[in-house]
């Protein structure tokens, strides 16, 4: 956790420096933009224990309206899935006296959404990069199968999210560009499947989207 | 085409590609039900230290969906062969069916698909004619072959009843797809004893 606060405080001051340094070029600053993306999830700690590999099975799509100057306020919202295949392992009821041993999916999709705001540092330049925060939750489900047993449980949440990234415009004066995100995720959810417990499910996600600028 | 045209379709043809893959389960979580899988269930309720004695079947029955055939001692040799040995390793002793055995175990192959087929048994009875005294694992269907080993209890065998008593049984499914060595099968049989470690005896 230290390290991505450290690494984001890094990133910032970085940035902050070029800013300071790049001559002026043309322009505009977007009233707001809006982003399709597509979403690679890394899960983290007890996350990872359950689904140790990351998927690219994930979209989501934001906006941002721009308050004034570099700041930005808006939404947030997705569909996400991680899951894996793990090779034989005994799992048992004992009070049924049931044991199967066999290759199990675990896998967990989820519903995010969250108010965000974010800081452009040059957000009239054509590659403009920021730092953001989400806040929000989601909806998730967890499932373990194991054959033709099907277990799940689902969950809402609350959930933070630190994030930087740039926006790179296809030109100048260009309504259309892509977005670049790198993000750590923190939730309250949990998962309560048979032998697993795990709580404060955590991820970094990785999101290239194409956005739409509106002046 | 304009480029504001080109990235809109872009945009409307990622974005649906993005949604078709929105689905629920992720892929191959359907092949689970064709992997090799070992599943056993026995009775709570009972204590094996008061079991001694078992007999076995001789030769494995085949269930296809045309007809039911008894495979010869010398097909089914090997995978009797390592059922004894277990059985033998968890304490119990092998008598012939003339001399009371506690125990009666059998083993029954289905190669067909959906499992809902009237046999008749070693034991001289029928799938509905047991007693299970816990709730069976329930299967809906079969796609790649399933091998299951059956313990009788013959200790409550009321002369004359149709009704007999399942103290243990395991499911090995899977057989039939892929390819299995000798080896592996003959491993699922002793796994199914090793994910029972209740299944012991120390009666002398």
């Amino acid at each position: 956790m230290k390290k991505i606060f450290s690494l984001l405080f890094i990133f910032f001051v970085t940035l902050t420096a070029l800013k300071a340094q790049e001559p002026t070029l043309p322009g505009f600053q977007p009233a707001s933009y809006y982003t399709f993306y597509w979403n690679t999830a890394f899960p983290m700690g007890d996350f990872n224990d359950w689904v140790s590999q990351p998927s690219p099975a994930g979209f989501g799509f934001s906006g941002r309206y721009f308050l004034q100057k570099g700041l930005a306020a808006g939404f947030d919202f997705g569909w996400h899935r991680v899951s894996k295949i793990y090779d034989d392992e005994t799992f048992t009821i004992p009070d049924k006296g049931l044991a199967i041993t066999a290759e199990n999916y675990r896998f967990t999709w989820m519903i995010p959404f969250q108010a965000v705001v974010a800081y452009h540092m040059i957000p009239e330049k054509t590659i403009s990069p920021y730092v953001s925060l989400g806040i929000g939750g989601d909806y998730m489900e967890h499932r373990l199968m194991i054959q033709e047993y099907d277990i799940y449980e689902t969950f809402w949440d609350f959930s933070l999210t630190p994030e930087v990234g740039f926006l790179a415009r296809f030109g100048a004066f260009s309504e259309w560009g892509a977005q670049i995100g790198f993000n750590y995720k923190w939730t309250t959810n949990r998962i309560e499947l048979y032998q697993t417990k795990s709580e404060h499910l955590q991820m970094l996600n990785l999101k290239v989207g194409i956005s739409y600028l509106i002046r | 085409m304009k480029m504001k045209t080109k990235l809109l379709f872009l945009t409307l043809g990622l974005g649906l590609t993005f949604m078709l893959s929105c689905t629920k389960y992720p892929p191959q979580s359907e092949r689970l039900l064709e992997d090799l899988a070992i599943i056993t269930q026995y009775d709570t309720k009972i204590d094996f230290n008061n079991y001694k004695t078992y007999s076995i079947a001789a030769s494995i029955i085949k269930i296809t969906s045309k007809d039911t055939i008894t495979l010869t001692p010398s097909e089914s040799a090997k995978f009797i062969n390592q059922i004894e040995t277990n059985m033998n390793n968890r304490g119990f002793t092998k008598v012939a069916p003339t001399e009371s055995p506690d125990f009666g175990i059998q083993v029954v192959y289905y190669q067909n698909t959906y499992v809902y087929a009237y046999y008749g048994g070693y034991w001289g009875y029928d799938w509905y004619g047991y007693y299970y005294p816990y709730y069976p694992v329930y299967y809906s269907s079969y796609s790649a072959g399933l091998a299951n080993i059956e313990l009788v209890d013959l200790k409550v065998f009321q002369p004359g009843s149709s009704t007999r008593y399942l103290r243990w049984n395991a499911y090995i499914r899977g057989l039939l797809t892929g390819s299995h060595s000798d080896a592996e099968l003959l491993h699922t049989i002793d796994q199914a004893f090793v994910q029972t470690p209740q299944l012991k005896t120390s009666a002398q």
